[in-house]
Order: C-alpha cells, then sequence, then structure tokens
C-alpha cells in the first residue's frame, strides 16, 4: 500500500544487547506481532533477527546472545546499528557491574563511539522483588555521563508488556527524528540532545 | 535472428562460463554488500554463488577473510527471500571449517528448523548440525530430538542423516535419542523409515547382538519401505558372512522370502544378496537366478541392465547356474543399449560351450566400435578367461586380441588388452611366439610409454629362451632409434638380455649397445655403458647377478639405505645385504580378472606394506639396534572374534632379532587398560630382551606393543612355540564420557600361541632366470635328500612346499601341466642375515609324492638347515 502511495515507512536497524538472563529475546518477542510470537524461549545462541513495527517505523532487530562467551560477537554487528537497545536485570544486583563494564566497552567501540545513535534501557523484570528503580539502575551505570548519545531508560516487565510501548515510543520518536536531523556540523551536541534527556533528570 | 543467436551462444557454451577467471579478492568485495540496507536477494544470491565456485575451486581462504565474509553473510537472515535463505545455509555449510566462531548462526538455524517455513528447515538442520561440535551438541539436543520424530518427513530424514554424521564424533550423544529414532523407524514415509534403520544400525555396529536383535525384529515385519528393507537385506548379508553354517538361519529365509517382494528394488537386492553369499550352493542359487532371469525380458532398461550384470558375476563362479538363462541372455545381444549388450555376450562367453565362441566372437566384433571403453575392458576380460578355459581355442582369442589392440582405444583399455595377451603368453607355452609377435607389432606404434617399456621388458625376458630369438631384436633395436628416453632406457636393457643369454648373439649386441653410448639421455648411456662392460666380461654369473636376474632388493630401501650411508661415512664399504629386499605379495597368484569383483581385495590393499613397519619400528628407540628389517609376516589373531579384546600379532625378522608386533584393542566400553604389554615364554635360546608397552588403550582405539625377543646364536634353531598372556592394568571408566578412574587394578588375558616357524626367516625372492642364478651360486655347498610325502597330488605338494619353505615359485614351476606325474620345482628365497638359497624339488607322483630337494646356497650352514627343517 505504501509504496503505491510513494511513501514507505522509515526502517531503522536495531541491535539488542545486555547480559544474559535479561530478558532480550522476551521482550523481543513481546513487540512482534502476535502471529509470529513464540511460547519456547530458551537463552539465545549467536544471535537471531526479528521484526516489528512502532507507528512510524520498522524495525529490524539483531537480538544478540548475552552470554558471556558470545559477547565479544556482539561487535560484529555494531557498524550498521542506528540504535541499541540495552536490557538490564533489574534484579540482578551483583551483575550490575558486568553491565556497566560491557556498556562501557560498548560505547568506547570504535564503530559505536563517534556516532550519535540512540540508547534504549530496560530495567527488566520489574516485577522481581527487590527490583531496582529505572533511577537507580542508570546510577549504577553512571549513564550521566553518557553525553554525546541520546539515551533512555524505562522499567519494563516483559512478561505483561509493562514499560515496553514507552521504550518503543520513545525510540521511535528518536528514530524518525534521527533521519529527520540536520547534519551533526550545524548543531552542538550537547544542546542538542538536552531535549531529550529523560524527564527524570 | 533468434535461432542464429541461439547458436552463437551453443559455440561459445562450452568456454562462456560465466564465472571464469573469476579472482577470490573481487567476491570477498563484493560480500561486503551483504552489510547494505535493504537487502537485495537477487544481488546476494549471485555473489553467494560466486563464492561457492571460488571456494569450490580449491581457493584458500584466510581465516579472517573467511570469518569477515561469514559474518557479513549472517547479515542476510534479516530478509526473508526463501531462495536466499536456502543458498545462505549451503555457504554456512561450506565455510563452517574455515571460519572462526560460526557458532554465531546456531539461534538463528534453530529457529528456522522449528519454524513454519517448511522450506526452510530440513536444510536448517543440515546446516546446524555441520556447524555443532561437541561443545555446542547439548545446546541443540532438544531440537534434534524433536526433529527426528517431525511430521514432516523432510525434516525428520534430514535429521536422522545429520545425527548420522554428528555420530562419528559424538556416539555418545546420538546413542541417547534411540527412542526417538526408533520411533522414526515406524514412520509411514519410505525415506524416514529408511534412514531411520540406517541410523540404528549405525549406533549399533560395534555390538553385534544388538545388531542382530534389530535385524531379526524387523525381519519379522514392520518395514513398508523397499529402501529399509534393501538395507536390512544388506545387513542380514553381512551377519551371514560371519556365520559358519547357514542353512537353518532365518537370515537366509528373509532374504529368500523378500525375492516375492512387491518391490522390483527388493527383488533385486535379495537377489543380489545371495549371488554375493560366500560358496553359495546351487540349490540357494537358483531362485535367485530365475528373478533374474525375469528381469533380463523387464521393459526397464536399468533392470535388465542390473540383471545381466549379476548373472555375468554368478557366471563366473557357477556357469551352469547360468545357462538356464542363455535364451533370453541371447536375445539381449541387440539389446539397444550397448552396455547391457556386451554384458550379455560375455556372459554367454562364460556358460557356453567351446563350440559356440566362434559365433559370440564375431557377434561381438559387430559392435566393438560401438561400446565405450569401459565395457570394451569387460570384453578382454572375458576373452582371456575364455582363454585359460579353452587353451586350444588360443589362436582365435590372440587374433582377436590382436586386432583389438590395433583399434583406437584409451590407455585403461589398451593396458588390458596387453594384460591378457601378456597373461596368455605365461600360461600356455604353446602360445609364446604368437603372443610375442603381436606384441612386437603394437610397439611399433603405441603412444603409451608403459606399456611399451613393459613389453620391452617381457621381450627381454622371455625372448632370448624362444627358437629364434634374433627375430626380436629388429623390433626392440627400432625403439632405441625411434623413441623417447625411457622406452630407449628399457630397449637397451632389453638388448642387454639377449646379449647375455644367446651367445651367438652377443657381438652384433655389443655393436648396437656401442650405439647409445651417445645417447642424449643420462640413463640410456648409463645402461648401455653398464651393459656393455658386465658382457665384456663374458661371465655367467656376472650375467646372471647384473643382468638376468638383477637387483632383488627395494627400489626404495637401497634409496633410503644408500642416503644413510652418505650421511655417515664410514670405513666399510657399502654392504647390499642391509638393504631391506623387495616383498614379493604373499600367494602370488596372478589375479585372474574374471574373478576381479568378486574376490575381495579390499583387505589385501589396506595391509601395510613391509615400508610402513619398518618406519614405524625404525622410530622405536629401544630397537635402534636391531639393524634394517627383514621381513614382516601377516598379521595372526590371537583371540577368537567379538571377545573383549582383539589381539594380532605380527612377526618382524631383523637378522638376529624377531620383534613380534600386538596390534589390541579394547571393545568393552566401561573399561581403560593401561601399561599394556604381552609376556611370552618360549623354549630356551628365545629370549625376551625387551617389551615396549602401549600406555593406554582406550575403547575401542587401537593401541600397540611390542616384544623384542633375541634369536639362538645357533642359525639351526629357527622355530619356537610361544605362549603369551595380555597383562596390564584396568581402570573403571564412564562409557558416556570415557572418563576413567583414579584407580586400576592388575589384571591379565590368556591369548593363543604365537609360532615361530622356518619360513619367518625367508624372505622370498624373484628370480626371472632361475637356471642362470642356479649356476651363479654353484655347487660347492649343494646338498640333496629324498623324502617321501604324504600328499595326494602334486598341486598340494607344492602348495605345502612352498608355504613351508616361505620362499618364492620361480619361472612358474608352481604350476603344474595337466595330466603330468613329475614335476620340477623352482624356489628362490633369501635367509635372514643375506644368504641365497635355492632349491630345486623334483617330485613324482605314484599313490605318493617323493621330492628329491636339492639347495644351493652361499652357507653350508643354511644349505643343512632346510634339508633338516623339510626332514
Ligand atoms: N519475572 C520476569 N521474568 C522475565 C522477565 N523478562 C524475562 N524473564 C525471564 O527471564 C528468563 C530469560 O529471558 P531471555 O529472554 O531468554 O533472556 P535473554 O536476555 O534473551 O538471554 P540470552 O539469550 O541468554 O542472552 C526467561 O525465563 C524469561 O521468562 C520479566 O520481566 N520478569
Ligand atoms: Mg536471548
Amino acid at each position: 500500500m505504501g509504496s503505491i502511495l510513494g511513501v514507505s515507512k522509515k526502517q531503522a536497524q536495531i541491535l539488542c544487547v545486555g547480559l544474559d538472563n535479561s530478558g532480550k529475546t522476551t521482550i523481543i518477542n513481546k513487540l512482534k506481532p502476535k502471529e509470529t510470537q513464540t511460547e519456547d524461549i530458551v537463552p539465545t545462541i549467536g544471535f537471531t533477527v526479528e521484526k516489528f513495527k512502532s507507528t512510524a517505523v520498522n524495525f529490524t532487530v539483531f537480538d544478540m546472545s548475552g552470554q558471556g562467551k558470545y559477547r565479544n560477537l556482539w561487535e560484529h554487528y555494531y557498524k550498521d546499528a542506528e540504535g541499541i537497545i540495552f536490557v538490564l536485570d533489574s534484579s540482578d544486583k551483583l551483575r550490575m557491574v558486568v553491565a556497566k563494564e560491557e556498556l562501557d566497552l560498548l560505547l568506547q567501540h570504535s564503530e559505536i563511539k563517534g556516532r550519535r545513535i540512540p540508547v534504549l534501557f530496560f530495567a527488566n523484570k520489574m516485577d522481581m522483588k527487590d527490583s531496582l528503580t529505572s533511577v537507580k539502575c542508570s546510577q549504577m551505570l553512571e549513564l550521566e555521563k553518557v553525553k554525546d548519545k541520546p539515551w533512555h531508560i524505562c522499567s519494563s516487565n516483559a512478561l505483561t508488556q509493562e514499560g515496553l510501548h514507552e521504550g518503543v515510543q520513545w525510540l521511535t520518536g528518536m528514530c524518525s527524528h534521527w533521519a529527520a536531523a540536520p547534519s551533526s556540523s550545524e548543531c552542538r551536541p550537547a544542546q542538542y540532545f538536552k531535549h531529550f534527556r529523560p524527564a527524570l533528570f | 535472428m533468434m535461432l542464429r543467436r541461439d547458436k552463437k551462444d551453443e559455440e561459445e557454451g562450452a568456454s562462456s562460463n560465466p564465472f571464469q577467471g573469476l579472482e577470490k579478492s573481487t567476491v570477498i568485495q563484493e560480500a561486503r554488500s551483504f552489510n547494505e540496507t535493504p537487502i537485495k536477494p537477487r544481488k546476494c544470491c549471485h555473489t553467494l554463488t560466486k563464492i561457492m565456485y571460488v571456494l569450490n575451486q580449491g581457493e584458500q581462504f584466510g581465516r579472517t577473510e573467511a570469518t569477515g565474509t561469514f559474518f557479513a553473510m549472517t547479515k542476510l537472515f534479516q530478509s526473508s527471500d526463501v531462495t536466499l535463505r536456502r543458498m545462505v545455509y549451503l555457504l554456512i555449510k561450506e565455510m563452517a571449517d574455515i571460519a572462526d566462531d560460526v557458532i554465531i548462526v546456531t539461534s538463528s538455524l534453530t529457529r528456522d528448523m522449528t519454524g513454519k517455513e517448511d522450506l526452510y528447515r530440513a536444510a536448517a538442520i543440515r546446516a546446524l548440525c555441520k556447524i555443532t561440535d561437541s561443545t555446542m551438541l547439548q545446546a541443540i539436543e532438544r531440537f534434534m530430538k524433536q526433529a527426528i520424530v517431525d511430521k514432516v518427513p523432510s525434516v525428520s530424514s534430514a535429521a536422522l542423516a545429520s545425527s548420522l554424521h554428528i555420530m562419528k564424533q559424538n556416539p555418545e550423544v546420538v546413542r541417547r535419542w534411540v527412542n526417538e529414532v526408533q520411533e522414526a523407524a515406524s514412520s509411514d514415509n519410505i525415506m524416514v523409515q529408511y534412514h531411520a534403520l540406517g541410523l540404528l544400525h549405525y549406533v549399533r555396529k560395534n555390538d553385534p547382538m544388538a545388531v542382530s536383535k534389530m535385524v531379526s525384529k524387523y525381519t519379522k515385519g514392520g518395514l513398508k519401505s523397499p529402501y529399509a528393507t534393501c538395507l536390512l537385506i544388506r545387513i542380514s548379508a553381512k551377519l551371514l558372512e560371519k556365520e559358519e553354517y547357514r542353512d537353518a538361519s532365518p537370515l537366509v529365509d528373509f532374504i529368500e522370502s523378500c525375492l516375492r517382494h512387491k518391490s522390483e528394488m527388493v527383488i533385486y537386492e535379495a537377489a543380489h544378496a545371495i549371488v554375493n553369499m560366500k560358496d553359495t550352493s546351487a540349490r540357494e542359487l537358483a531362485p535367485a537366478v530365475s528373478v533374474l532371469q525375469l528381469f533380463l525380458s523387464s521393459p526397464k532398461p536399468t533392470l535388465r541392465f542390473a540383471a545381466t550384470k549379476t548373472l555375468n558375476k554368478v557366471a563366473m563362479t557357477h556357469p551352469a547356474a547360468v545357462t538356464a538363462c542363455n535364451l533370453d541372455l541371447e536375445n539381449l545381444i541387440t539389446d539397444v543399449n550397448r552396455s547391457i549388450a556386451t554384458l550379455a555376450i560375455t556372459t554367454l562367453l562364460k556358460t557356453g560351450s567351446e563350440s559356440s565362441i566362434d559365433r559370440l566372437m564375431k557377434q561381438i566384433g559387430t559392435f566393438m566400435s560401438d561400446i565405450s571403453d569401459e565395457f570394451k575392458v569387460v570384453v578382454v576380460d572375458a576373452v582371456s578367461s575364455l582363454c585359460s578355459k579353452f587353451p586350444r581355442k588360443y589362436t582365435v582369442m590372440m587374433n582377436f586380441l590382436a586386432s583389438m589392440l590395433r583399434d583406437d582405444g584409451g590407455y585403461e583399455y589398451k593396458k588390458a588388452i596387453v594384460n591378457s595377451l601378456v597373461g596368455i603368453i605365461e600360461e600356455n607355452p604353446e602360445a609364446k611366439e604368437a603372443g610375442l609377435s603381436h606384441l612386437c607389432e603394437f610397439i611399433e606404434d603405441c603412444e603409451h610409454t608403459s606399456l611399451a617399456t613393459r613389453i620391452l621388458h617381457l621381450l627381454g625376458q622371455e625372448g632370448p629362451r624362444t627358437l629364434n630369438p634374433a627375430k626380436y631384436i629388429r623390433f626392440i633395436y627400432n625403439r632405441v632409434i625411434l623413441e623417447n628416453a625411457a622406452i630407449r632406457a628399457a630397449a637397451v636393457s632389453s638388448l642387454a638380455k639377449f646379449g647375455a643369454h644367446c651367445e651367438a648373439l652377443l657381438p652384433s649386441i655389443l655393436v648396437l649397445l656401442e650405439r647409445s653410448l651417445l645417447d642424449s639421455d643420462d640413463e640410456v648411456r648409463d645402461r648401455a655403458t653398464f651393459y656393455l662392460s658386465v658382457l665384456a666380461e663374458n661371465q655367467k654369473a656376472l650375467n646372471s647377478a647384473y643382468i638376468l636376474n638383477g637387483l632383488s632388493v627395494s627400489v626404495v630401501g637401497l634409496e633410503r639405505a644408500l642416503h644413510h650411508y652418505t650421511l655417515e661415512p664410514s670405513e666399510q664399504p657399502f654392504d647390499m645385504k642391509t638393504v631391506p629386499l623387495d616383498t614379493q605379495p604373499f600367494g602370488e597368484k596372478k589375479v585372474k580378472s574374471d574373478l576381479g569383483p568378486t574376490s575381495r581385495p579390499a583387505e589385501k590393499a589396506s595391509a601395510p606394506t613391509q615400508e610402513i613397519y619398518a618406519e614405524q619400528l625404525a622410530a622405536i628407540p629401544e630397537f635402534a639396534h636391531i639393524g634394517p628389517l627383514f621381513k614382516s609376516s601377516k598379521p595372526a589373531e590371537l583371540t577368537e572374534s567379538e571377545t573383549e579384546y582383539i589381539v594380532r600379532c605380527i612377526k618382524h625378522t631383523f637378522s638376529k632379532h624377531v620383534v613380534f608386533q600386538f596390534d589390541c584393542t579394547n571393545t568393552l566400553n566401561d573399561q581403560q587398560l593401561e601399561e599394556v604389554y604381552v609376556q611370552m615364554d618360549s623354549a630356551e635360546g628365545f629370549e625376551v630382551e625387551s617389551v615396549v608397552t602401549a600406555p593406554v588403550l582406550k575403547y575401542n582405539q587401537p593401541g600397540i606393543t611390542y616384544t623384542l625377543v633375541q634369536l639362538p646364536e645357533d642359525n639351526t634353531e629357527v622355530s619356537s612355540i610361544f605362549s603369551n598372556t595380555l597383562k596390564y592394568s584396568v581402570k573403571d571408566c564412564d562409557p558416556n564420557t570415557g572418563e576413567a578412574d583414579e584407580d586400576g587394578y592388575e589384571d591379565e588375558y590368556v591369548l593363543e600361541d604365537a609360532e615361530l616357524t622356518f619360513s619367518d626367516h625367508v624372505q622370498r625372492v624373484m628370480k626371472p632366470n632361475f637356471m642362470a642364478s642356479w649356476e651363479e651360486i654353484g655347487d660347492e655347498h649343494e646338498l640333496e635328500e629324498t623324502f617321501a610325502l604324504s600328499a595326494k597330488t602334486l598341486e598340494e605338494a607344492i602348495n605345502n612346499i612352498v608355504s613351508f619353505l616361505g620362499m618364492q615359485p620361480c619361472e612358474r614351476s608352481d604350476k603344474v601341466p595337466e595330466g603330468k606325474s613329475s614335476h620340477s620345482l623352482y624356489l628362490a628365497g633369501v635367509f635372514r642375515g643375506g644368504v641365497d638359497v635355492l632349491v630345486k624339488s623334483r617330485l613324482a607322483l605314484q599313490d605318493t609324492v617323493t621330492m628329491q630337494i636339492t639347495v644351493r646356497s652361499t652357507d653350508p650352514e643354511i644349505s643343512e638347515l632346510i634339508t633338516s627343517a623339510v626332514g
């Protein structure tokens, strides 16, 4: 239909990373259309490609495996990523430092560093008791220090889909906006991103 | 217009490979476009094809290049284009071993194999199994089990076939899937059932009990698939091979019942199995032959072909059984399919009477030019086996062969003809002169160097002993003038033999050889120079040793020994006796071409040659002091089959020692043996000097232990019996992981005796001109004795003597002409330490055989040893 009218939806390639067992695959699965969802979710080995649509953007997501031995494979997919979803298990306080380490490595990577691509954090498993709030998570990850990329964090429960919509809406905004944004030389990063800082801060 | 273009395309067709000259670097460059979005499926497919092409051209991809390309390819999983995805699967398999981190596609593939798109599923399974190593197997195990019992046949089949491949590396994992496989074996789908049965058999292949249980279950029923039934027939036939008496076996009943199956494939398989059983009786053959006979008149060419081919084989062993089909075979002579016609005629040749030969030969003659070389070879084989059957008919056949030799044909075909002619010449003295003339004519215009040199060698060997040797010289000398260096060299050697054997020809031979002194080729000049100076001495012994009989050492061994000698300069001259002899094949029977397919050559081919043994033994420090290997025996089993441990013994003779090599296999999967060796006890004089243990014997992984025995000083003590005990320490282990316990305990296992006999000390040597060698050794240490043998026929007596002495029969003297009551046998050999031994034995048959044996040797002790060993 779209092509007949000469308009087509914006396409965006997204990379979904985070530690193992954080709920990446479960989240992506819930974002997919009902009929393509699977019941059976097992730890990912390597990656899978998934597709879902939001109001304005067609997303293609590379859902990566989070296990330690596979994390070094993420970087093969950095180059073409137009956005990142970083999933945290907010009930896993112990490994929050590991998550931070991986996040820092990601942000420092030569193929990510200079690019202003949006990063969406899900503080997942909010339903678990003793789970950390999104504020607490962002403090532990020292997200306030991330100044060169638009980012957003929201608490989520992948099982009930709570919070997922909010995150995707933000990412949609970023991607469609991103597409229309002026080229980097025309505006100064800090000001430009101020607008997108999460309301909480 | 269109037509013209088509024609042009066609002309270019052969050379216009669109991928010709494709460069690896270009293709790798092109693969970067996989990263672009949106993906263009057709373009990417094309690129993948190019990568596949380059890989299959044998281009080596570096690890980094391959990994880069592989990861770029993984991006293509974004596209849901079916063709593209299937192409990706193919390339994943292709690159699984050359790229790193290929497990990156594991989840993508497991999703495809469980997903809704049936076109993906089977191919995804195959790719998945290819990239999964043993560490990752656990992760996919659940999916594999599901896939094996999947409703979709292609999925189930793919999973079963892939499991078979996994089985090779990780048998214990696949064993855990047996329940699923068994379920698949009751599938209604013919392919699934076939694959499942194949896997079930493979899982059990090391457990004969389990195999026969499985077979007896399925032979009772339950197999709908003709493929599976065919497989079951094959497995049954294999089991029958091991059974001594198959008379009452239910397996035979099963196979016979399959002759009445409704599927032609199964009927054929059953007939084929029966025909191939060892020592089939006429009664067993009859029903098989009659179904094959029905197939002969089938409208389907494949069935006619299969049936004729199989009957052709039966005709070799049971010509009488096939005569019933002669009428049908006659009809097939005019079959439009020339392959069938050829097989039919050659079958008839085998079953027919002497009188029908001329007619059949004429009939083949009419279409020899229509058939391919492969089938021409079949005809040649049939003709040459006829020659041994009806020696009197040799002129017809020889003329037939000679005329084929004149026709066009490839190397294999010409080789087959030459082989047949040579065979006839060797077997039938009457045919010799005519045969040599045909071959002389052939080499006048022969484009195959190896055939020409072979014939020149034969002429040199046989020509001088004919009535009129002079007539061959012209043909041989023509080669010196006209041909390439290799042939010229062979011709020079051949001429020298005439000079050495026929005194009358010597002066002219010397003149001819002198002309080759100025040849442009080193080898030819060297040979001419060498022969000239030997012939100039005019001594019988020299002629025999250096021209007529030549070296009997192994060329590879000589090369190695000389190399060794030059590395360690010493005062002593090089000693030829330290060079290992050229081993004559055991039981040097000419492999009759007509028995070719039925005899099982696999065993012979896989037996390691003495060269390999020599290398293995030389690498063991304990054996550094015992000199070069002299002879290795055939392996002998020291255990019954199907026991806990399998031990084979090979005896390696050295000049003063014998090394007993024990190849051991542990067939218990819950045991690991360590420090394994064989304790040998024997008569006095044979001292065990040292043992080399096998450190570990894991389940089913063969290991070797050696025992070194010093031979008695007294050379006349050569035979002894050794009683053997396998000693080791046992550790129990987990059959699944192979992990062994910490602690072990000592244990032992009694083996059968090993015997050292006279023949272990003697190596066979071929003397093409025995009488020349006999003169060469001289009668200084000649001994003569007469014995009465218990043998009832001359053949039997000859076989016994040859195998007892372990020496080489020369001049085909092991063949007794029909109807003779006396015969001379010539044997040649070398005793360990390098002493030449020749034996002439005259045999005479009255009720039993009397043998007069004359021994000549360079060492009186050895002559005596032989006469006393026989007595
Ligand atoms: N209670 C709760 N459980 C969740 C939530 N999200 C995911 N899970 C569970 O967490 C487990 C892991 O989820 P996955 O989606 O496989 O995790 P992953 O991040 O994809 O893991 P890897 O593929 O190994 O990197 C599953 O058992 C999920 O059911 C959540 O919001 N709340
Ligand atoms: Mg996952």
